[in-house]
């Protein structure tokens, strides 16, 4: 972190010689049959960039809406990659950094940060985006917010007329004013919702940091005799609402959208949502980095961000974004002013630091008989 | 190459001492790039993961104290090494009369029957855990046909509880068990059955002690190969298991991808390592395994 301009001098150089070590440390034929294929991906590696993706719906519209234009203008290529958090890291250890740009959520780019994983951003250099127009709390050294997202009190309206749903978590927490099996986060999604459960448990809004982590598992008591599973995935959350299983749940906005549009009978309750923030971010020794800070800036125009938001509702970080939004799709954003209100922002940090802690209470808490 | 074409010959002109050391070192080519395989892809990460559970800055047994300081890790452990037990014994139960058939019926419907078999290995284990939540849930297939024909009052618990896990780790693994059973019940000739019953032996006694204890080694083969491959599953009970289904992959997983405590996580994975290897010390030992080694099928 303290030397990023020695470092970004060095990466393509010093892999290539990681990568011959390596080759000739396996057996000579080995290295004789891999080195041409080695040089062929050196020459036609000119003019790409490798991006990290993670599946579904938000995929499709990042392709639509930033990585498509952004070849488009330039001529770059991005190949999409998916990584886990523990294989970007793997790579970062060994050296052989085989990805340029990062898109994450909040704690897993704070854990890429800790370690010393991220280059800085060049805002001094950017061409297309105004680095002023971004959002203050999503601006950060080695990483620039590009989307909002929130989980949200998820209902389904056959079991809850919209009105006469849970309008808080204390709601969602009072089993016998709204009965039925409900939902909650896994901590394999990213945190436990612990947040919530302090809120049912009379914490006020911005009071909730740090979080009382034995407060909040005694109100997680409470409610989980309803809970028929805490899910670990987008896609397990949404199948889970969609079949039924559960009418009541934490889910992330986008993922219960997306059934929703399909005809599910689904709703979003906005308030006390916890407003997340995801990021793009450029590994340290990318061996397409000036691409790669090229790519970031293009992606921040308040154009693209807003393009993106008509695809999947997730909301832009760029200000002035909004500009070129419609109303019936800010209608639709969890950074929306009317919707921003309402939710709090959840704070990566204090997660980043508390994992090991909640992991293994966590852990406790789900073999306790309940 | 050579060494080939002259072993006939010379097994009747040396000393038989020279034409099996011969052997040997021919043997050792052959096996060489299993052995290398095996030592560049298994053995040396396996090292680097036990150095990485003591090596945190510096070599130190905090992640061991780790384990041990709360009773957590040791209980999801427990709790591993009985969902295995369970799966194994119903995966034997179920499998057994399925490899019986296998094994005796007509060789080209055996053939089909194999195919069947080993169809859901052609799909992804995703695809078909959540194939079975579609089946399994409240409002599932299985329920709606279980309510409709007033077999429950109410639909069953199926998913997301520890019957989910079971239902979907048999489904995973029972042809692991029955493609081993098979291979063993097909060695066993026929001849033997026949000879039974003209000494005057019942259907029944001929299979419990003609076809059953020749048949010990497939299950033993079969029950150790699913018992093991149950202590590492982590998709299934994760999506299928309920609250408290825990299982050590899962947590281990944990580890690696949210935690980040990579040397806790190596140490949790040696301890399952060694405790695996215990377990199958002891199992060598009662089902006296090295008859299956020795090729007994």
């Amino acid at each position: 972190m303290s030397q990023p301009d020695r470092e970004r001098t060095a990466p393509i150089h010093a892999n290539a010689v990681s990568r011959r070590r390596f080759l000739a440390g396996a057996t000579g034929l080995l290295a004789a049959a891999t080195a041409p294929v080695v040089l062929i991906r050196r020459a036609s590696a000119a003019g790409k960039i490798v991006v990290r993706t993670i599946g579904g719906a938000y995929e499709e519209a990042t392709v639509k809406s930033v990585f498509e234009p952004f070849t488009k203008a330039t001529g770059i290529e991005v190949v999409k990659a998916p990584a886990t958090l523990g294989k970007l890291l793997a790579m970062f250890e060994s050296g052989n950094i085989e990805l340029d740009v990062v898109d994450a959520g909040e704690l897993g780019m704070i854990s890429l940060s800790q370690k010393g994983a991220l280059e800085k951003i060049q805002y001094k250099g950017w061409k297309h985006s105004n680095p002023d127009d971004m959002d203050p709390f999503i601006r950060r050294d080695d990483m620039v917010g590009d989307i909002y997202f929130s989980s949200v009190l998820g209902y389904n309206t056959q079991a809850f007329p919209s009105g006469k749903h849970p309008r808080s978590w204390a709601e969602f927490w009072d089993l016998k004013r709204f009965p039925g099996p409900r939902m909650l986060a896994d901590l394999a999604s990213g945190n436990v919702d612990l947040e919530f459960a302090l809120l049912a448990d009379g914490v006020a809004k911005d009071k909730l940091y740090p979080l009382d982590i034995e407060r909040g598992f005694k109100s997680l008591d409470r409610v989980r005799s309803a809970i028929r599973k805490f899910w670990d995935t987008g896609a397990l959350s949404a199948q889970m609402l969609a079949d039924k299983e559960v009418v009541l749940g934490s889910i992330w906005n986008g993922r219960l959208q997306a059934v929703a549009d399909k005809g599910a009978p689904l709703a979003i309750e906005w308030n006390e949502a916890s407003l997340q923030s995801q990021y793009w971010g450029v590994l340290k020794g990318a061996k397409h980095a000036e691409d790669a800070q090229r790519f970031v800036d293009f992606a921040c125009q308040p154009e693209l961000q807003a393009n993106l938001a008509k695809l999947i509702p997730y909301g832009p970080t760029n200000r002035q974004a909004f500009k070129s939004i419609p109303a019936d799709v800010a209608a639709r954003l969890p950074s929306s002013p009317e919707y921003r209100a309402k939710a709090f922002l959840q704070n990566g940090k204090w997660w980043a630091d508390n994992r090991a802690k909640v992991s293994e209470r966590w852990s406790q808490w789900l073999l306790q008989k309940g | 190459m050579t060494a080939d074409a002259a072993t006939p010959l010379a097994v009747g002109a040396e000393p038989a001492g020279a034409a099996e050391r011969r052997d040997a070192r021919r043997h050792l080519v052959l096996l060489l790039p299993a052995l290398l395989t095996l030592g560049a892809f298994f053995v040396y990460p396996l090292l680097g993961i036990l150095v990485r559970s003591v090596d945190k800055n510096g070599y130190t047994l905090e992640s061991y104290r780790q384990v041990f300081r709360t009773g957590v890790y040791l209980t999801v452990i427990g709790l591993t090494f009985r969902t295995a037990t369970i799966v194994t014994l119903i995966c034997l139960l179920v499998g057994y009369p399925l490899a019986y058939v296998l094994a005796t019926v007509r060789p080209r419907l055996a053939r089909w029957l194999t195919i069947i078999v080993v169809l859901p290995f052609l799909t992804s284990i995703i695809v078909r855990t959540y194939a079975w939540m579609v089946l399994l849930g409240r409002n599932g297939v299985v329920n709606q046909y279980l309510v409709a024909a007033g077999l429950t009052p109410a639909p069953l618990p199926l998913l997301y509880n520890q019957a989910g896990v079971v239902i979907g780790m048999t489904y995973v693994l029972l042809p692991f068990m029955v493609l081993t059973l098979a291979s063993v019940m097909q060695g066993i000739d026929p001849a033997f059955l026949r000879a039974a019953h003209s000494l005057g032996a019942s259907r029944l006694q001929a299979f419990r002690r003609v076809f059953l204890p020749l048949s010990i080694p497939g299950v033993a083969g079969g029950a150790l190969l699913v018992f093991i491959l149950s202590l590492g599953f982590y998709i299934t009970p994760a999506l299928m298991g309920g609250p408290s289904d825990v299982m050590i992959a899962m947590l281990i997983e944990r580890e690696v991808e949210f935690t980040l405590n990579w040397s806790f996580a190596s140490a949790l994975g040696s301890i399952l390592l060694v405790l695996t290897l215990a377990a199958f010390v002891v199992y060598y030992r009662l089902m006296r395994l090295e008859r299956l080694f020795e090729g007994a099928g």
